[in-house]
């Protein structure tokens, strides 16, 4: 019976609306999943040079013991952002004549079957047979397997215990952030070393092999207090939504801005309330801490200040472009309703760019303490703001007018690529160059800050002339009008 | 109120709207019927600028609908739940459309008070988004959301289909009276040939796209009807 279940699953894979559509990024995905697997078996295989690569003088699997638990407890952070619950898999079994134990057990089969559970047995497995399954001997290299098999089983079920209550009530959340925050404090300021936990546990498990066994039952113990709650829970209201009563909200602030705030009202709701803007919007906020990595000090010490510009512009365009690569494809569920209403089109244009310049001031705010590593920072990221509200906004809906792609609110963000299309591609291509574009003549010729100025100033101008892009990109958007509505219509 | 010239619609090598010419006044109540694939609903579709005819126009208050957006602000549709923002709850539907029409919150309240036995309780307070109501209710929303607007021309595809029968009456009476007191042209279509002969004055057959059929409503229309449907 799961079996024929979990064979309807794959056919739901292959036969889904976007499968077959575009080649193009299916062959894009898979050479991306392949890379990824390659480079992951590569680490695996690699890692006993890796290790010595990196601690040098250390012993190799002291060292390998101690990262198992830190690569773990990052795990399921990972899993907390990536993984999805399959519970709308079930829906159409649970009115047949199928006993809801073996739902339950379809749905724990159904849910072991993603990336997330790929990778922590390619890195790991080969060098507990090729490091420590020499060393140590087979019964040593079995007893770290089967750990490390247990350890995914464990954080699997756990975090789709935690998340399926997080449904229920947002506390559970708030809880287990908490926790994620409590245990990197305590690892930081050396409360506790979870890397000598994790070498006692399994250097441990190299003296008296049969202690596998305790992780075989935690396994156990996951995976039967999922099965548990699911088969208790099993109720596709409570599942899929929580129960909640719904109130209306109104946004006074926005009010006075008149029909365009009435429009972006509707749209922070749409952020808000539906499940894939939503998580794209938390993915935003990591984002956000990407300045760590762009803004490197030898950027400044060797004058490359180019790259810091560019990596303003990620930072203070990310929510911007997250956002705006669907801008209309967003509405795809109703957009025939806003096309009919007495929404004038020029206005609901402009009600897009509002927000987007919305989005770009807010990420520019949020990552204004970045000057606190060089106060170098606060001038590109200004020259960087106003490139994004000046002319990353207005690329966003030229673009946009030419997405024909809708999408489903409801699905979940990561590795979703429902509505994307060629022009998602062509948009973030194009801030690239036209970004390039300004900067490098002068930047490349004169100094990087007469670029960074250039970058800026043209971004201001350009905001400055918004009605006049505003009434082109009305114009854009009236010739492909009857496109966008005819491709949002077809699901 | 409307007129229709020469206008024609084809998929994929089929004909789905082809009309000649049509005249609706202001002040009439027209029922479309015709079976499924007759090109009712694209031609609702076509009236509302929300695809592109091959040939022909339409004019709405001798304004072309493609060239002018004035049409917005007298028409108000509902064809599916495509027309309605699934994640608001929908109080804040019916604000965002009174707002759109500059009508105040207080204004949309008052008028939502004359809904309340149409709505059944099952809508406002509700504590659900659209998107977690019955279909039957989501229709009443949409058709809520149109009348206040309060358009001069009013376009409902199918309303009678998913309303339970108390709900049907009462809309029919809404209609009536609609038509009556502020002499709104209403353009419906339905498979309801009891209702459709009850409410209008004018009926359209269509099939394959074209209007077979012009009939003012009379005693005989329901007959006339049944017969053409008679397999």
């Amino acid at each position: 019976m799961i079996s024929l279940l979990l064979s309807h699953q794959l056919k739901a894979f292959w036969r889904s609306r976007n499968a077959g559509k575009s080649i193009a990024i299916q062959i894009f995905i898979g050479l991306l999943g392949l890379y990824l697997l390659a480079v992951a078996l590569f680490v695996g295989f690699g890692l006993k040079s890796f290790i010595i690569a990196v601690a040098p003088g250390q012993n190799v699997v002291t060292t390998f013991c101690g990262f198992i638990l830190y690569y773990f407890s990052f795990d399921i952070l990972m899993r907390f952002l990536l993984q999805e619950l399959p519970t709308v898999a079930v829906q159409p079994y649970l009115a047949q004549n199928i006993k809801r134990s073996q739902l339950v057990n379809f749905l724990n089969w159904r849910s072991l079957f993603t990336f997330l559970n790929l990778l922590p047995l390619i890195l790991f497995i080969p060098f507990s047979i090729t490091g420590i399954g020499k060393q140590y001997g087979a019964g040593v290299a079995i007893g770290f397997v089967v750990s490390i098999i247990s350890f995914c089983v464990v954080n699997h079920f756990l975090i789709l215990f935690i998340k399926r209550k997080t449904v229920i009530s947002s506390w559970w959340m708030v809880g287990f952030f908490i926790v994620v925050i409590l245990f990197m404090f305590g690892d930081y300021f050396h409360i506790f070393s979870l890397q000598n936990v994790s070498a006692y546990l399994f250097t441990g498990l190299i003296k008296n092999a049969w202690l596998c066994l305790v992780a075989i039952v935690f396994s156990v113990a996951s995976f039967i207090n999922n099965s548990r709650f699911l088969f208790n829970n099993l109720y596709v209201e409570e599942m899929s939504k929580s129960s909640k009563e719904k109130t209306a909200s109104e946004y006074v602030w926005l009010q006075r801005f008149g029909h365009i705030g009435d429009m972006i009202a509707v749209d922070i709701k749409l952020i808000l309330r539906n499940k894939r803007p939503r998580s794209l919007l938390m993915l935003s906020f990591i984002f956000l801490a990407y300045g760590f990595i762009f803004y490197k000090q030898t950027y400044f010490e060797t004058n490359m200040l180019g790259m810091v510009l560019m990596g303003g512009i990620f930072i203070t365009g990310m929510f911007m472009a997250s956002f705006g690569q669907f801008l209309f494809a967003w509405q795809s569920v109703h957009f025939d309703g806003i096309m009919a209403s007495n929404a004038n089109i020029k206005t609901f244009i402009k009600s897009k760019f509002y927000l987007l310049t919305a989005f770009s001031t807010i990420a520019m705010l949020l990552s204004l303490p970045y000057g606190f590593i060089n106060w170098r920072i606060i001038p590109i990221q200004i020259a960087a703001y106003f490139f994004n509200v000046g002319i990353h906004s207005l690329l966003c809906i030229y673009f946009a007018t030419r997405s024909y792609k809708g999408l489903d609110l409801g699905k979940a963000a990561t590795f979703n690529y429902q509505g994307t299309g060629s022009a998602q591609w062509l948009y973030s291509l194009a801030i690239f160059l036209v970004g390039g574009l300004l900067y490098l003549p002068l930047g490349f010729f004169v100094s990087p800050w007469a670029g960074i100025a250039a970058v800026g100033i043209l971004g201001l101008i350009s905001f400055l002339l918004q009605d006049w892009w505003l009434a082109i990109l009305t114009k854009e958007f009236m010739l492909r009008k009857y496109k966008i509505l005819e491709g949002f219509r077809e699901k | 109120m409307l007129t229709v010239n020469n206008i024609g619609k084809v998929y994929n090598g089929k004909i789905a709207v082809d009309i000649n010419e049509l005249h609706i006044a202001t002040g009439e109540i027209i029922g479309l019927v015709g079976n499924n694939g007759a090109g009712k609903t694209t031609f609702f579709r076509l009236i509302l600028d929300l695809i592109r005819a091959d040939r022909g126009e339409i004019l709405s208050k001798d304004k072309s609908i493609t060239t002018s957006e004035d049409w917005k602000q007298y028409t108000a549709a509902y064809l599916d739940e495509g027309f309605l923002i699934s994640y608001l709850t929908p109080e804040e539907y019916f604000y965002f459309v009174g707002k759109l029409h500059n009508r105040s919150k207080a204004d949309i309240d008052e008028y939502l008070q004359g809904f309340v036995s149409f709505f059944d309780g099952a809508i406002l307070k509700s504590g659900k988004y659209i998107r977690d109501l019955s279909k039957g209710n989501q229709f009443k929303v949409g058709i809520a959301a149109c009348i206040l607007q309060n358009p001069e021309l009013l376009m409902l595809d199918e309303p009678f289909a998913n309303l339970d029968p108390s709900s049907q009456s009462r809309l029919i009476q809404m209609l009536k009276e609609l038509h009556d007191k502020k002499r709104m042209t209403i353009l419906i279509s339905s498979h309801d040939l009891n209702h459709i002969t009850d409410v209008c004055q004018r009926i359209l057959l269509m099939e394959k796209g074209r209007i077979i059929k012009d009939l003012q409503t009379s005693e005989d229309t329901l007959n006339e009807l049944e017969s053409y449907f008679k397999v």
